[in-house]
Formats: structure tokens, C-alpha cells, sequence
């Protein structure tokens, strides 16, 4: 199958590639454009590392045929640093001891920005159901939880301060 | 897993019968990709590996949720499952439905997994069956040269077998509305965690007469007790048109353990069938007649 030239927005910024059709969106993001924050584990779906946003929805990257998101808004975890300034969600994660060997880290984190961008005040039962399609091995999940109720009161108050 | 796919040309049709054109040309060499939430992974485990990959979620008009009193509920094929487990309409009128598309996968998959596809893969523990099933759900189909309407009873023939006939494409499922004093529900339980599979699924729909305590109709199906999903006929014979007494339920889940054929787990899967159908039941009968002694006036 031939290659094509393909335009992707990722994280703001357009990239024209050229890919094969049975590439997939993480082989493409890791591999082509280098932004290896997303990560490749189980490959069919089940463990939500390579979990990246397609207009604000998550979906599995392993799973995700490039070619069908070109010109759609992608975000991956490398767009939520706003220079050396973390996200909130980042800096929960960090300060609630959610993160220990940090592989399943930012698939949760762009779950959790999709869930708090759609619900910013969810309970933790909303939270967990929200994200049963990130698996982590270390954690046992509680803390995860913790930095998701902390970081959704983090952008509540920085709505209010720039309200 | 393979981690990289072997490669295919690639198609990206913008009319159902651009699809069904390239669809009939190359034949099994190719395989229909919606939300690809169940092929990629087949292709990823190496199972299949076609040569032709037919991308259909770019084929406009087919994802929708259209609600009327006088044609009920119309849902395109392509429609995902997060939308329809999101949808106003569905969940004030055909909640189970509901409840059953937001259990499908981890939210991931229900974002971009389309409720055709679910219903094309035809397995035997799928959880949007069930609700199809009791809703009695109509499937519209559609060949190279024609269409057709297939009630979903008749759509499972056996695990990973469906009705479809060549090639044909599912474009909208048909939902009759349902009368005023009637209700559903869907239970289920996992083998581990909360997006496993399903082991046993269970859903239930009841109309009821508001004034001597019939069941005018019982529905109940199940995925993951038989080779495929199925209506537990019997089972509801026992209970369609009868006053309703919490004696009878017993031998309903009798009668839905004698529909039942479980691969693996029979004995869990067997009381499991039972616990579920009979609470699904009672809750479903408690909530549709709860108010109906209300008066206009709030007395």
C-alpha cells in the first residue's frame, strides 16, 4: 500500500507526514513525530497506556488507525505543559502519590483531563467509572482517585480566580 | 500482539453503496472498519489480516438518535456508544439501553465502538443485546440490490454468526415506542473487574395494566448463557398476561435456568441467570406501578 502524505494537529501544531494507512495514531505519534509520552503496552485496547484525546474524547492510540484522525484536534500528554509550567492534573498527580513507576501516568492523566473537562465535579464513584479503561499495576488506584477529586478542585479554583 | 499491522489498501467510501461496491469486489479479502474497536484488535492478534479495509465511519447521515411517538426510536448504525448511553432520549425513555451501552468496554472504546458493529460481531456475551432484544429491536439492512428488515431475534445464528447474507451492511436500528406503564432494566455481572466481559447479562422489560396488577407483556433476555444472546420465551409465558404474584417468579428462573446452555462456569453462570432475572423482575414490576396511585392533586 502506498504511502500519503497526511496532515495531523497534534497538541496545536500541524505536522504533514508521510504514513501508511495501517499505521496506527501511536505508532505515528511516538515513532514519527517522537512525542513518546504515550506509551504502547497491551496493543488491543484493554489497558488505556497509549490513551490520547481526539476532540476532547478519549480514545485508545493503539487502536486508532492514523489516517482516520488527520486533521482532527489531538492532544497528547506533552500538551498539557504550558512551558515549565505543569497542568494541574500533573501537579496532583505528583503531590497525591499517584504516580510510582509512572508508565500507566499519562494514559490516566489524559482520561482523567477528558473526565474533568466534561464533569469538573465528579464524585469519586464517577471518577473510578470514568476510569476503568487506564490499568495500573503499582498503585492500587486510590491515590489516582485522590489526584483527580484534588486536581478537579485545583481548576475549579483557578476558574474562579480568572472569572 | 503485532505491533506493527500487516499492510492493506485502504478505502474510505462516502455512500453506503460506495461500501457495498468495493465490499462486493474483493469479497472476503475485505473486512468493514466502523470504530475498528473489534477488528484492529482481531488484526492485532493476528487472527485476520485482510487485505482490503473498508472505512465507513466517513459515510455521512448514518450516526443519529431520532425519537416520535409514532415511528419510536431510530438510531443509525454508526452511532457510538458513549452518544447513545449519553442520550437524552434513551435514557427517559429506553434507559436500559442505556445502561447497557455505558457498561460495552472502558470509555475509550465506547467513544469511537459503534452499536453496528456490536451488533455485526454476533458473540454470545455481548451487553447491548439483551436491551435489543426485549426492545424488540429491527435491524435495517442493506445489499447491492436491496433491503431489508430483520427482527434481532433472528439475527444471531450461532457464536460469531450472524443473519447477514453477502454482503450487507447494517445502517439503522428500529425501535418501537413503548406504551406508558412499562419499564426495563439491565443487570449483569463480570468475571473480574468492572470492564470485563460480561458473565451473565440480564434485561427485563415489563408493560403493566394500571388497574388489576397484570403483566400485560414480560420480555427477558440474556447474553452469555448460550451460544448466543436469546428471549426466554418460556420463561415469560409463565408470567405474560397473569396477575402478578411473587410466587411465580420461582418458576420463571427455573424456567430461564432450563433455556440456559453456559460454556464454562455452568454452575456460577446458572444461579447467577436466576439471582439476576428475578431481581431485574421485581425491580423493574416495584418501579412502574410505584406512582400509580398518585392522584392529579397530590392528595
Amino acid at each position: 500500500m502506498k504511502e500519503q502524505m497526511v496532515k495531523f494537529l497534534v497538541n496545536g501544531t500541524t505536522y504533514e507526514i508521510s504514513i501508511e494507512p495501517s499505521m496506527t495514531l501511536l505508532e505515528v505519534l511516538r515513532d514519527k513525530l517522537g512525542l513518546t509520552g504515550t506509551k504502547l503496552s497491551c496493543g488491543v485496547g484493554s489497558c488505556g497506556v497509549c490513551t490520547v484525546l481526539v476532540d476532547g474524547k478519549a480514545v485508545n492510540s493503539c487502536l486508532t488507525l492514523a489516517i482516520t484522525v488527520k486533521g482532527r484536534s489531538i492532544l497528547t500528554i506533552e500538551g498539557l505543559v504550558k512551558g515549565a509550567t505543569l497542568h494541574p492534573i500533573q501537579k496532583a498527580f505528583i503531590d497525591h502519590g499517584a504516580i510510582q513507576c509512572g508508565f500507566c501516568t499519562p494514559g490516566m492523566i489524559m482520561s482523567a483531563k477528558a473526565l474533568l473537562d466534561e464533569s469538573p465535579n465528579p464524585t469519586r464513584a464517577e471518577i473510578e467509572k470514568a476510569m476503568e479503561g487506564n490499568l495500573c499495576r503499582c498503585t492500587g488506584y486510590v491515590k489516582i482517585s485522590n489526584a483527580i477529586l484534588a486536581a478537579a478542585k485545583a481548576l475549579e479554583e483557578g476558574e474562579k480566580q480568572n472569572g | 500482539m503485532i505491533r506493527v499491522l500487516k499492510p492493506f489498501e485502504y478505502f474510505e467510501p462516502n455512500t453506503v453503496k460506495e461500501a457495498i461496491d468495493i465490499l462486493s469486489r474483493y469479497g472476503r479479502k475485505a473486512k468493514v472498519f466502523g470504530g475498528g474497536t473489534d477488528l484492529l484488535v482481531e488484526m492485532k492478534r493476528g487472527k485476520i489480516a485482510p487485505q482490503y479495509v473498508v472505512y465507513i465511519k466517513s459515510i455521512p447521515g448514518l450516526d443519529y438518535i431520532k425519537y416520535s411517538q409514532e415511528e419510536g426510536l431510530r438510531i443509525g448504525a454508526l452511532t457510538t456508544h458513549a452518544t447513545i448511553a449519553d442520550s437524552h432520549i434513551i435514557r427517559d425513555r429506553f434507559e436500559l439501553l442505556a445502561t447497557a451501552c455505558k457498561k460495552v468496554g472502558t470509555p475509550q472504546v465506547r467513544n469511537v465502538g459503534t452499536i453496528g458493529g456490536n451488533i455485526c460481531q454476533g458473540g454470545p456475551s455481548q451487553d447491548t443485546i439483551p436491551s435489543l432484544l426485549v426492545l424488540n429491536a429491527m435491524l435495517k439492512l442493506v445489499g447491492p440490490h436491496s433491503e431489508r428488515l430483520v427482527p434481532i431475534d433472528k439475527f444471531f445464528i450461532g457464536p460469531f454468526q450472524t443473519a447477514i447474507d453477502g454482503v450487507e451492511l447494517i445502517t439503522e436500528i428500529q425501535i418501537p415506542a413503548l406504551p406508558a406503564q412499562s419499564g426495563g432494566c439491565y443487570k449483569w455481572i463480570t468475571k473480574r473487574t468492572t470492564a470485563d466481559e460480561t458473565l451473565v447479562g440480564v434485561a427485563v422489560l415489563i408493560v403493566s395494566d394500571s388497574t388489576e396488577g397484570i403483566c400485560k407483556d414480560i420480555r427477558i433476555g440474556l447474553c452469555s448463557v448460550a451460544p448466543t444472546p436469546f428471549r426466554a420465551r418460556k420463561a415469560e409465558e409463565l408470567l405474560r398476561e397473569k396477575k402478578f404474584e411473587s410466587e411465580l417468579l420461582e418458576e420463571i428462573v427455573q424456567a430461564i435456568d432450563d433455556e440456559a446452555i453456559p460454556r464454562s462456569r455452568e454452575n456460577y453462570r446458572r444461579k447467577m441467570a436466576k439471582i439476576l432475572t428475578k431481581r431485574a423482575i421485581e425491580e423493574v414490576w416495584q418501579r412502574i406501578n410505584y406512582l400509580k396511585n398518585i392522584n392529579v392533586d397530590g392528595k
